[in-house]
This record gives structure tokens, C-alpha cells and sequence, in this order.
């Protein structure tokens, strides 16, 4: 299915066709729940969450206007959706000082369980303040776009840039200190 | 941490996949949804005349107070800056017509929210939207 494919299938849902809207379901289903899961790690959270994007789609297809890709659209409707429902009802996380140490704090730099560390990273992720929190969710799912994250954001690109300077600049701090506390404590005894 | 660490932890996401029934899932809530009958709209051409007289009654109730309270000796007394300040706030509302400046602020809501609801018809209409 290509974009023009889309925009056929929205027409035809719109002439009154509902079975059409399942061709959209099926083509976007993964990354939306996807996109979900990266916001609540929850995978029935994320389905849920991604259904009620689907069903939001539906009803406002006619507010879709043509100059933007509808995958565009979709996405920046269902980040709409994520980030208000996360805002509502946070997902289970950790906070930034709360997220455990790794069991090896002398293989930081070396040999550290690279699972425990990519674990940590991303908890500090879900635990940054909202703004950064978004920013960063979403230039990783866009594979690094910029253009396409604050597309998704509605924001101007300058915005998410700076955004995503200063959620790292947060995760880098919380994370070394995290990380450096245990060998402090080690070298102290 | 670098930003490049960082790009590698978070780049590499590992991919879920939907239930197999989800997008049936989906199917059936929209069917739901297209069987639903649509919402009933709010009735603002027989809501509009009566917030207006409300907004008037509402604006009388007011004017007619600050009058009691500033006119009307037996009224408990109230300190006298008080009284000051709303003897200038009634002798303001009489030198600025301020009832023709609240007419007008009605009038213009009532003007944007027509044109609001035109454009939105004409656009659907239009399928421009």
C-alpha cells in the first residue's frame, strides 16, 4: 500500500465504505502500536491506546487536509492522543533517582550488562519531564528525523531541536550520577 | 554518556506486534461508531437569544447592586474605599457607555461564530477540508 493508496481508502470510507478503513487499520496498525508502546511500555495499554487512535482517525478523516502525507496526519492525530492519555494516567515508571543501580557499577565503562544499561536509559527516558519525555519518544521512532518528530509534535523543528538538547543534557546528568554514585560509594569504603 | 551512546541505546527498539485481533478489534469499534446515530448539535440559534438576556439580567443584577450598596444608607456599612472604588467603577460604566461596549463584544461573538460555523459548512461542502 503506497500513500495514494491511503488517500483512496479515505475516500471510500468517506463516500461511506467502512470496510475500506480496515486496509488503513492493517497498514498502520504496527507502527501505531508501536508508538504506543514506546509512550506506556504496556502492550495492552499500547493496543488500546492505538485503537482509540484508530477510532479518533475515523471520525475526523474529513479534517484530514490533503497537503500533508495521511501517514502524517495519523501519526501527529495518535501522538496527539498518546501524550494526553500519558499526561492523564502516567505510565508505571520510575523516577529518574529511583531507577535501580546496575548490579556491576565497575563495568560502566566496560562491562556492564549492556541489557541493564539500555533498561536504565530507557526508564530515564519515561521519567524525564513530559516535553522532553515526547521529544525524544518521537525523533527515535521517526528514526532520527527531525522534520517528521515535530510534524508528529506540531511543533517547529527549532523547538524540537532544542528540546531534544535539553532532554539529553537531563538524561545524561541523571544517568552519569546514577552510574557513578555506586563506584563513589565502592572507592569510599 | 555521549549523545552517539545515547543514539545507540534508543535507536535500537525492539518491535512489537499486534494481536491478531486487533484489527478486528478496531473494525468492530468503528463499526459501532458509523452505527452510532450522529451527536445532536448544540442549538445555538435557540441558546443565543437566551444567554443575551441572561448576560443582560446578569448585567442589570450587578448594576443594580453597586447602586444599593453605593446609594443606600441602611445598607451595612462598607469601608469607605470600597465605596470610593465603585462610585468610580459606576461613574466609569456611565462615561464609557460601557453598555454599548458590552453589546459590541456580544455582537462580535455572535459574528465570529457565525462566520466559524459558515466556513465549516462551505468546507465540508467543498471537501476541501
Amino acid at each position: 500500500m503506497s500513500a495514494a493508496d491511503d488517500e483512496a481508502a479515505v475516500q471510500k470510507v468517506l463516500a461511506g465504505d467502512i470496510a475500506a478503513f480496515e486496509g488503513l487499520v492493517r497498514r498502520w496498525q504496527g507502527p501505531l502500536v508501536n508508538l504506543a508502546y514506546r509512550f506506556c511500555r504496556d502492550r495492552s495499554r499500547a493496543e488500546e491506546m492505538a485503537q482509540e487512535a484508530f477510532l479518533r482517525a475515523y471520525r475526523s478523516l474529513n479534517r484530514w487536509r490533503r497537503e500533508a502525507a495521511f501517514s502524517t496526519w495519523l501519526f501527529a492525530l495518535a501522538t496527539h492522543l498518546y501524550c494526553s492519555e500519558l499526561r492523564r494516567i502516567p505510565a508505571r515508571t520510575v523516577g529518574l533517582d529511583d531507577i535501580p543501580e546496575p548490579s556491576d557499577p565497575r563495568a560502566i565503562d566496560g562491562g556492564l550488562e549492556q541489557k541493564d544499561q539500555d533498561r536504565a536509559v530507557r526508564q530515564a527516558v519515561l521519567a524525564l519531564p513530559p516535553k522532553y519525555r515526547e521529544a525524544l519518544l518521537l525523533f527515535y521512532f521517526h528514526e532520527m528525523d527531525i522534520s517528521a518528530a515535530a510534524g508528529s509534535l506540531d511543533v517547529p523543528e527549532g523547538t524540537l531541536k532544542a528540546r531534544l538538547s535539553r532532554g539529553r543534557e537531563i538524561l545524561r546528568a541523571k544517568l552519569a550520577q546514577r552510574l557513578l554514585t555506586p563506584l563513589v560509594r565502592k572507592e569510599a569504603r | 554518556m555521549r549523545d552517539a551512546d545515547l543514539d545507540c541505546i534508543l535507536s535500537k527498539e525492539e518491535e512489537i506486534l499486534p494481536s491478531s485481533g486487533f484489527a478486528a478489534s478496531v473494525m468492530e469499534a468503528v463499526a459501532r461508531e458509523a452505527a452510532a446515530p450522529p451527536p445532536i448539535p448544540f442549538p445555538w440559534k435557540r441558546a443565543i437569544p437566551g444567554l443575551f438576556a441572561a448576560g443582560l439580567v446578569l448585567a442589570f443584577v450587578i448594576l443594580a447592586s453597586i447602586r444599593l450598596l453605593v446609594h443606600n444608607p441602611s445598607v451595612p456599612p462598607i469601608p469607605a474605599e470600597w465605596r470610593t472604588a465603585l462610585a468610580s467603577i459606576v461613574a466609569l460604566w456611565r462615561t464609557f457607555g460601557a453598555s454599548w461596549v458590552v453589546l459590541a463584544l456580544v455582537l462580535s461573538l455572535a459574528s465570529v461564530k457565525l462566520s466559524m460555523h459558515l466556513a465549516t459548512v462551505h468546507g465540508s461542502r467543498s471537501g476541501r477540508i
